[in-house]
């Protein structure tokens, strides 16, 4: 019995030590590295001769009327991006006189309307014309990220309620124009 | 237990005795014994299961939208050890590559490439770095130490570090994935 034993034992160990014979392998991992970039736009550096759009003298000294040629250099906004889907919205107010408020009288005006549009971010750029109550066409969309140039211009200008009438003396006329990126999400 | 043994050898004894069917005076035997011990490498328990890097880009300032300042990202795994020689230390990495698959735009990137090293086996370090593109392809490298000749005990740490941009472009928005891998094993 005991022999039986004995040699059963030694037949284990070695039964054992053959199936145990191969060097091993130890893996850790994957371990996942994640990370997260968020929905961003950003409007890029202004460039083309200050933050102002300079119109100069509005009137003709001679007529008093709007001047036909009045023109201004676009603006730049230089590597403007969205680092995904967006939109690009124009808005603008009419050029007002600022300093002189009251109603014009009869064959006057406060006013100037005109048309601005950002072009380079969209096939279609994006307008909006102050003498408009709807412009649909101030929003226009991308369906991908993009960096680029805007170039922000006005132009098409009128005299509100008619270019024959007269504008109201005053030091300043001021209006703005707004481009808005937005992620789309 | 000196009576066990005295019936141990008395057993060996018997089969001895018997394969030279001599008679009288003392006989011998043995058993060989044979036993192994198995070569075996096993990494330590990781200190964490994943690297979640959170934020990629700047929000803000003059590198926005591009790649912010990311700290070194550790994972420990301690008492990792092999009992044979001539082992090495393998670390496979893919890089962090946006989930979004469109094709990116002129400037932009989906990718994040790092460097990824597990310290503290052999005299020269398993080290890769990831060299994916702005399109996000080509993702996964390997890096193997210098061959370690003696069984050892120690405390691995993987390390991340040196995380860029291919051509440093901004990257594109939404949520990014990678991953690495170690192996502890005989130098093949």
């Amino acid at each position: 019995m005991n022999l039986l034993s004995l040699a059963l034992a030694a037949a284990l160990i070695a039964g054992g030590a053959t199936a145990a014979s191969a060097q091993t392998t130890a893996e850790a991992g994957p371990f996942p590295v994640t990370g997260n970039v968020p929905n961003l736009c950003a409007a890029g550096t202004l460039t083309g001769g200050g933050t102002a759009f300079d119109l100069g003298i509005l009137s003709n000294e001679s007529t008093g009327r709007m001047r036909r040629d009045l023109e201004a250099t676009p603006k730049i906004l230089t590597a403007a991006y969205c680092s995904t889907a967006s939109t690009i919205t124009i808005e603008a107010t009419p050029l007002e006189s600022v300093n002189n408020t009251n109603a014009p009288p009869p064959g006057f005006s406060r006013r100037i309307d005109y048309s601005a549009t950002a072009s380079g971010w969209t096939n279609v750029a994006a307008v909006y014309d102050t003498g408009s109550t709807s412009n649909p066409a101030a929003t226009q969309s991308r369906a991908t990220a993009f960096q680029g140039d805007i170039t922000v211009s006005i132009g098409t200008f009128s005299t509100n309620g008619g270019d024959i009438l007269r504008l109201v003396a005053d030091p300043a006329y001021q209006g703005i124009v707004t481009v808005t990126l937005a992620a789309t999400t | 237990m000196k009576t066990r043994i005295a019936l141990l050898v008395l057993s060996i004894a018997i089969p001895a005795g018997a394969a030279s069917a001599q008679q009288g005076g003392p006989v011998q035997g043995s058993v060989a014994l044979d036993a192994i011990v198995a070569g075996r490498c096993t990494l330590g328990p990781p200190s964490r299961n994943s690297i979640p890097i959170g934020q990629l880009s700047n929000s803000s300032g003059a590198r926005v939208g591009r790649l912010a300042t990311i700290p070194d990202q550790q994972i420990s795994l301690p008492g990792s050890w092999c009992n044979f020689a001539n082992t090495t230390m393998t670390v496979e990495a893919r890089a962090l590559v946006a989930l979004d698959a469109n094709p990116v735009q002129a400037g932009f990137a989906r990718a994040v490439n790092y460097t990824s090293t597990v310290t503290n086996w052999a005299a020269t370090n398993a080290a890769t770095t990831t060299a994916a593109t702005v399109a996000g392809s080509t993702p996964s490298s390997q890096g193997v130490s210098s061959i370690h000749p003696e069984p050892k005990l120690a405390d691995v740490t993987l390390i991340l570090n040196n995380f860029t941009v291919p051509s440093d472009g901004i990257l594109v928005s939404g949520a990014y994935a990678g991953a690495v891998t170690i192996t502890l094993g005989p130098a093949s």
